[in-house]
């Protein structure tokens, strides 16, 4: 008897088990990117897919400030009722895995951007994206319907091919704990670009009235952290240029780096000196016990001003002290101060609907929208121009007229950020981070670390 | 009469000297063990600290040991930020059938390869071993294409029949533990009319309790802790498990992450594992007490 209830009772589990597994199948269709799914009436079923809708994914990292959209989609389906907006995520860390399974996989996405560690020349060398032209002459489609200016179109057009339209656009900028400057009577740095005293000497002169070392990390503090974008991008600040100009006309692919040259060799000293000879930047290690989980030591107070991605700003309602913006200084190069960080929407090649995809690109685009995205956003810089206007006025304790400014006087004087020209850019920044982490501790010097830079570099590019 | 009393000649006063020298190093030793346990508890108590801090007091530096305003509405917080309810249950889900799938195949696949010998059966126990070489990213490509053919992307199928073909590993731990039960046991199932399966299930099975729960642990935190399989495989929010959604608690690169509440989702998630090792616990000592092996 006990045995057979045993018999029955395992049967069961067994048989409860797989029912379960059947079930939760059972539950989720398996619809997936670019199905035709036939629309409700029985007629247009019956036709097949001409008249049914079409379903489009969009595909992005699984945060707030990115996944907002999915707000928008409903009033897109009502203005598009034959297109339907899936939104795919994946947390950042694993956005380029999952999206080149996808791909590899057959089930690519539509419409995406380079949101994970890669960047678009990455995307374009690897011949993952959709050349657009075809569409956007059909479309006749105008960047300047949509307040897009003409220079951003060109950062994601390759051999006057489009590959991608711009939507977001995020700036560098300083910004300064006001608390800090008033404690040590030193005045606020300007906004204004044009202001020919704000040079990065200057910088420096405020920035030591500003550090106060102390064997008590807690009571120490520092003048600036100048970390101006990626590692390899910084030179250009000053004038040195360390990837050859045709990198930027042929998809990312430079025919020859100058990471050894004497320029670029003077720039990085002149960085790593405000660390290791002037002392008013904190070191690596300092910063990060300061800021511990945070990973920037500025939003604990301790530093007084820091350049910064225009991203920042988003964050500063909750920082524990007051902020203000300001303009980056002149450093030596008189038409470059500033990285430009624009976020293009791409649609990939493997899209099945690629016009359907286009459409939902440009409503993503227009000015309502682009309007309505930095508040759902929570302060997403738009490439719109009309509606930066309400961009500057996004921030609470900050004046709108300093925001406006640094935005203007960034976009004057700046560069599109290398990390989305250059190709196999990960790599590339990885390799960076490694080979100056002895510099940064002070083990080795910035001319014994170059050359192995200037080859390991070339190496990673003719992969 | 004015002598001191002793405590009679020689060996008492030795035995209490050493009794209180052991008494000595065990004080020692217990401030020691004490002192170790304190350490290692400290980022746990870190853990359950910030969970009730404010996101303000988290970029205050020095950082504070106790909350200066303790905050327990950071508990009430994670439902209404994250889908948390649904992610909680949707891991629950899948990590109950995970285990139950990995002690069903793998409990008998190690049977199989314990107690029968056949021929190239070690072949293919090293056949199956060799999977276990396997870096997953290696075979991520390949299995996504399989689960899309069948049409399985966004669900659980993925995550859980996997189970029921058994884990390399886990079947050669249940194989070692099987190869120790005394061949007597299965003889006399056998002359008492015993099928194979009975005996898997009426003999193996109840005296491996302890090699059992230690599978039952692995799957569970495996599944509990797996990233990539379910961000690969679930697009839908309504199905996305908790490390995908306490993962995108870091995702932003343009804001500071709620720490706070992410260690409330923490302090949550570990109470499964928790629970789990006080029931296996059990079951180890319940393994060891019936059946005598050690």
């Amino acid at each position: 008897m006990k045995t057979l209830r045993i018999k029955k009772s395992f049967t069961l589990l067994l048989a409860t088990s797989m029912l379960v597994v059947l079930a939760l199948s059972g539950c989720s269709g398996g619809k997936s990117a670019g199905d035709v799914v036939p629309g409700n009436d029985s007629d247009s079923a019956k036709s097949g897919a001409s008249g049914g809708q079409v379903t489009i994914t969009h595909y992005t990292i699984d945060s707030e400030d990115r996944t907002f959209i999915e707000k928008l989609v409903p009033d897109f389906e009502a203005k598009h009722p034959n297109i339907k907006v899936k939104v795919e995520k994946a947390p950042y860390e694993q956005f380029d895995s999952k999206l080149q399974t996808l791909i590899a996989g057959g089930k690519s996405p539509d419409v995406t951007s380079h949101y994970g560690y890669g960047g678009f020349a990455e995307y374009y060398n690897k011949d993952m994206l959709l050349d657009m032209n075809d569409i956007i002459n059909e479309d006749g489609f105008k960047a300047s319907d949509y307040s897009i200016p003409d220079d951003l179109m060109k950062i994601y057009t390759v051999k006057d091919h489009v590959y991608g339209i711009p939507v977001n656009m995020y700036v560098t900028l300083m910004l300064y704990n006001k608390d800090m400057f008033d404690a040590d009577n030193v005045p606020y740095p300007p906004s204004d670009y044009e202001d020919k005293s704000w040079t990065f000497d200057k910088m420096v002169e405020d920035a030591k009235k500003m550090t106060h070392v102390s064997n008590d990390i807690a009571k120490t503090q520092y003048g600036v952290d100048f970390t101006w974008s990626e590692r390899d991008m910084r030179p250009l600040y000053f004038g040195a240029e360390p990837y050859s100009q045709d990198t930027w006309t042929n998809g990312g692919v430079p025919s020859e780096t100058y990471f050894t040259s004497p320029e670029v060799i003077a720039a990085y000293n002149k960085l790593f000196n405000l660390i290791l000879k002037d002392k008013v930047s904190p070191t690596t290690e300092w910063s990060k016990s300061v800021a511990g989980q945070n990973g920037d030591a500025f939003v604990t107070g301790k530093v007084g001003m820091t350049v910064s991605g225009s991203w920042s700003l988003a964050g500063s309602n909750d920082f524990p002290f007051k902020v203000g913006v300001a303009a980056v200084p002149a450093g030596g190069n008189d038409k470059v101060r500033s990285v430009l960080f624009v976020d293009p929407l791409l649609i990939l090649k493997g899209s099945k609907h690629p016009k359907e995809a286009f459409e939902w690109i440009k409503y993503l685009v227009s000015d309502e929208v682009q309007e309505k995205s930095i508040e759902l956003s929570g302060g997403n810089p738009p490439v719109n121009t009309k509606a930066a206007e309400t961009y500057y006025k996004h921030f609470d304790g900050i004046d709108p007229a300093d925001v406006k400014k640094v935005y203007e006087g960034a976009v004057k004087y700046g560069f599109e950020s290398y990390n989305h020209l250059i190709t196999h850019y990960s790599q590339i920044n990885d390799m960076f981070i490694n080979e100056m982490q002895p510099i940064d501790t002070g083990h080795n010097t910035v001319e014994e670390v170059m050359p192995t830079i200037q080859q390991k570099v070339m190496e990673i590019i003719k992969r | 009469m004015s002598t001191i009393p002793t405590a009679g000649p020689g060996a008492t006063p030795s035995v209490n000297k050493r009794r209180r020298k052991i008494d000595a190093v065990s004080i020692a030793s217990f401030i020691a063990l004490v002192a170790t346990t304190f350490l290692m508890l400290l980022p746990l108590f870190f853990m359950v600290s910030t969970s009730l801090k404010s996101k303000k007091e988290l970029l205050k530096f020095p950082p504070t040991f106790l909350p200066e305003s303790w905050q327990w509405s950071n508990y009430r917080e994670i439902f209404d930020t994250l889908n948390f309810g649904q992610m909680y249950m949707n891991s629950l889900i899948i990590g109950i059938l995970t285990v139950v799938g990995t002690l069903f195949s793998s409990a008998l696949a190690g049977y199989g390869f314990a107690r029968y010998r056949g021929k190239g059966s070690n072949l293919w126990f090293m056949l199956m071993l060799s999977t276990m070489m396997l870096p997953y990213p290696a075979i991520m490509i390949p299995q996504f294409i399989l689960f899309s053919k069948l049409n399985w992307i966004d669900t659980f199928l993925p995550l859980i029949v996997p189970a029921f073909f058994g884990s390399a590993y886990n079947i050669f731990l249940l194989r070692q533990f099987f190869s120790t039960l005394p061949d007597e046991l299965f003889d006399a199932g056998r002359i008492d009319g015993c099928s194979e399966f009975r005996m898997w299930r009426q003999i193996a099975l109840p005296l491996s309790g302890p090699a059992l729960a230690t599978v039952a642990i692995f799957a569970f935190i495996y599944s509990w802790n797996d990233l990539l399989t379910p961000v690969l495989y679930l697009s839908s929010s309504d199905k996305f498990t908790l490390p995908v959604g306490m993962s995108s608690f870091t995702s932003s690169r343009f804001r500071i992450p709620p720490w706070h509440l992410l260690m409330v989702a923490s302090v949550l998630a570990m109470l499964p594992i928790v629970a789990l090792f006080a029931i296996a616990q059990k079951r180890f000592v319940e393994g060891i007490v019936l059946t005598g092996i050690k």
